[in-house]
């Protein structure tokens, strides 16, 4: 009995726990079930979406990036930078988005080809990289001068916000990238076994700079919808939107150890813990307790990882 | 000899892995002032008798005794704190650290929360003298040399009066003078009551070393008894039994004179000592074998042959095709490897057995929107049918598979590259016996399609019983070829250790010298 019912909870688990947890704030709390609720809800989801579905690949390549704080900081500096400048909100967009790629791709060549533990080597970047941000916005609030700008992630189609849409495209792609193809196979190879995946004609080094060049693109994406929500960017040297990233990657059961995980995982791991925070809100619970209970839920979420992961499936 | 009495007895022991016996009804006692030599081929259960003593492993049934009182150990931590130490052939020594930090570890003399230096030093001085093991004692572990560093592990050993020390391929990686040092020691230690036993493929030395012998196959023991009465071919004959025959399918028929060259390697030299100047051909429909010792180069040259491996010098050629050096190339070209170790280098053991059978060929089923999941999971499903892949589906893991059926399933990767060339290496390693018969099966399959094999083996045996012709490895260079009825163990095993010159090979030829004085 067991032998079955382990692996069908450690395949579907996040998902179950998620839909148990909506119903449940469904059938207890008062402003849960409305349509303001849920958009609100996906319009804040969508710039940890949108990184952490990238994310999600990096970590089942067996890297560990940490980068994505400071791409989503400094990225919109940069687009901000550009759109005050020529009032262009696309050609700031672009902007943006490449310097993630720049940073991302940076990560990727100083871990294979340097070698370098990926934990530190996107440690590192990022202090250089939010050191630019500071240099780039002279230390000062950047706000969108023209409408286009902020019209990128706030104009509303079917009632949904363009940033909520950018994300679901973005979810889109990764997961696809990730379940149906060539490269998604080859991630999960360099994750699993890298030797294995070397002497099965895969590029290991190639593999792993694309995951992290695309991680970092879509950082600088998050960061750009994200300031056009706001209206604006702030420099600062704040890790905190990657400690969010990896909560849901790590939450929805992707490896940390790399090999194994999808990106439906974090999608879910990502509502999960969005839900869990509404539900707290809407109940009034005090935002330090929330912290709390959310450290908890991941520590919870990781030893689960690892406990299922001693036994063979 | 004199009078010894059991330290520990084991009684009808047997264990199960799965749908592995790997020991059933064993009974030996290990004696006080003896070395007992542990053989048989791999897999034979040697090793798991040994962790059941140690308390790796619980047994299934039957009962242990030390001292004549049951004995029941749920972890190694037990055995190791009644004088119950095994050296593992993996050494477990903390690179970074002195000779004396490594002995001491875990038992280190204190005062209070501080470790003392001076006491540590001390007792490790007394153990070497005590024993006789030269070691530099501030030297840092990782820097010594494998012959050292088994030192320190075996003074590690004594260090905790051990009483029973379990050796397994202590010489597996010692060049010769490290290894009659080795057997000298051996011998030192059971002269001060302990209780050794000696797990070693070198049959010479254990018939030097040894005063019991225990002969095991298939997870039983086929017997024991004082090793003077035991010769290198009565322990070969007990160790595989004679079931030759029953695993070895009739080889396919030899290829024709006028067959086609497949693989034409020429003046190949790697770029470090590990081979140098190696030529060979292998015709379409041909199995070659490549025979010799642990280390004398046979997976480098399968791995240069792949491209996974950079050389210096010399030319692959496949089908008149010179190959460039790297995997993609050797994979286009119609080359495939089954690596020696399908763990760290064959499979992603999490992933499910369509992922690791398609992998490295994903570009026949690329379609417009990715991979065409239809076509794959149809050409995995039939790849692994045809070497016989058990598996509930092509989405299980292959980590929830046996270890027979785990190495299928390289099989069934390499089947599905309808490969021209084919590099086994080791394919059998760890397999049981029913699957090993399918392996060799699908070696002959391959062969008889046209394929050229090139099998790398450390088993006699399967050299002899699988190939049409062999080539002999010693320290990097060919030294013979055998064909057909030439091919017997003898001509093998003489190449493969080569001429008693007191080298590293020589060493089996002469197990006198190699033990050295301690008889």
């Amino acid at each position: 009995m067991m032998a079955q019912v382990l692996p069908a909870a450690r395949r579907y688990g996040i998902a179950v726990v998620t839909v148990a947890l909506f119903v449940l704030l469904a059938a207890t709390t008062d402003g849960f079930l409305s349509q303001a609720n849920f958009r609100n809800i996906l319009d804040q989801q969508s710039a940890l979406l949108i990184a952490a579905s990238f994310a999600t690949i990096t970590m089942i390549a067996g890297g560990f990036d940490i980068s994505a704080a400071s791409v989503f900081v400094v990225a919109p500096l940069f687009a901000l930078q550009v759109e005050n400048a020529t009032g262009n909100a696309g050609l700031a967009l672009v902007v943006g988005v490449a310097v993630g790629l720049v940073v991302g791709a940076a990560n990727g060549l100083v871990v294979t080809a340097l070698k370098v533990n990926s934990f530190i080597a996107t440690l590192a970047t990022s202090f250089m990289v939010f050191g630019a941000g500071f240099l780039i916005s002279d230390r000062s609030v950047l706000r969108a001068s023209t409408d286009a700008y902020p019209a990128i992630a706030r104009t509303r189609w079917w009632g949904i916000t363009t940033g909520a849409w950018i994300a679901a495209g973005v979810v889109a792609v990764a997961w696809i990238l990730l379940s149906r193809t060539r490269f998604g196979r080859q991630v999960y190879a360099v994750g699993g076994n890298a030797e294995a995946a070397r002497l099965a004609g895969v590029h290991v080094a190639r593999v792993k700079t694309i995951a992290f060049a695309l991680a970092g693109t879509a950082a600088g994406l998050a960061g750009v919808v994200s300031s056009s929500r706001t209206l604006s960017a702030l420099p600062s040297d704040d890790f905190s939107f990657v400690f969010g990233v990896i909560a849901a990657v790590v939450v929805g059961g992707t490896s940390i150890a790399g090999g194994e995980g999808a990106v439906w995982r974090t999608i879910a791991g990502a509502f999960f813990i969005a839900l869990m925070i509404n539900g707290f809100n809407l109940h009034q619970v005090d935002p330090i307790w929330q912290r709390v209970i959310q450290g908890a839920v991941i520590l919870a979420a990781v030893s689960i990882d690892s406990w299922t992961q001693r036994r063979p499936t | 000899m004199k009078h010894a009495e059991a330290l520990v007895s084991v009684r009808n022991a047997s264990k199960r892995f799965g749908a592995t016996q790997a020991l059933e009804d064993v009974s030996v006692d290990f004696e006080v002032g003896r070395v007992h030599g542990l053989v048989g081929e791999n897999g034979a259960g040697k090793s798991t008798l040994c962790k059941i003593v140690l308390g790796v492993h619980a047994p299934d049934g039957g009962s242990i005794r030390l001292e004549g009182s049951p004995l029941r150990l749920s972890s190694p931590a037990e055995g190791a704190a009644l004088g119950l130490v095994g050296v593992a052939q993996e050494l477990s020594l903390l690179p970074a650290m002195s000779v004396v930090d490594n002995v001491v570890l875990g038992t280190e003399e204190h005062w209070g929360p501080f470790v003392s230096e001076r006491a540590n030093r001390r007792r490790v001085e007394t153990l070497i003298d005590e024993h006789g093991l030269e070691v530099p004692l501030d030297a840092r572990a990782g820097s010594l040399s494998v012959a050292d560093q088994q030192k320190v592990e075996i003074l590690r050993a004594l260090g905790r009066r051990s009483r029973l020390v379990v050796l397994d391929e202590p010489t597996a990686r010692l060049a010769s003078h490290e290894a009659a040092e080795l057997l000298g020691t051996v011998r030192r230690l059971v002269e001060r009551g302990v209780a050794v036993v000696y797990i070693s493929h070198f049959l010479n030395e254990v018939l030097s070393v040894a005063d019991t012998v225990t002969v095991m196959r298939d997870g039983r023991i086929v017997r024991t008894g004082p090793a003077r009465l035991e010769s290198h071919a009565s322990l070969v004959e007990g160790m595989t039994g004679r079931h030759i025959g029953e695993v070895f399918p009739p080889k396919p028929p030899a290829p024709a004179d006028d067959a086609p060259v497949v693989l034409r390697v020429d003046g190949l030299s790697a770029t470090g000592a590990e081979f140098s100047d190696v030529s060979l051909q292998i015709r379409a429909g041909e199995i070659l074998g490549l025979a010799g010792l642990v280390g004398a180069g046979r997976s480098e040259v399968a791995h240069a042959v792949y491209g996974s491996l950079a050389v210096a010098s010399g030319s692959v050629e496949v089908c008149g095709h010179r190959l460039s050096g790297s995997v993609d190339d050797a994979l286009a070209n119609g080359v495939s490897l089954i690596p020696e170790s399908r763990r760290d280098q064959g499979l992603m053991a999490r992933r499910p057995v369509r992922d690791n059978t398609t992998l490295p060929y994903l570009r026949r089923f690329a379609g417009r929107l990715g991979i065409r999941a239809g076509r794959e999971q149809e050409a995995a499903s039939e790849a692994c049918d045809d070497v016989g892949v058990r598996a509930e589906s092509m989405l299980t893991p292959v980590a929830a598979l046996s270890g027979g059926n785990q190495q299928k399933v390289l099989f069934a990767r390499a089947v599905l590259g309808e490969p021209k060339l084919l590099i086994a290496d080791e394919p059998t390693r760890g397999v049981d016996v029913g699957s090993k018969r399918a392996i060799y099966e699908a070696l002959n399959r391959m062969a008889r399609s046209g394929c050229a094999v090139l099998l790398v083996s450390s088993e006699l045996e399967e050299v002899i019983g699988t190939c049409h012709r062999a080539l002999v490895m010693r320290r990097g260079r060919i030294v013979a070829e055998h064909e057909g009825g030439d091919m017997t163990e003898a001509s093998l095993l003489a190449a493969a250790f080569g001429p008693g010159d007191g080298t590293a090979e020589g060493r089996s030829q002469e197990p006198e010298a190699a033990a050295g004085e301690p008889r």
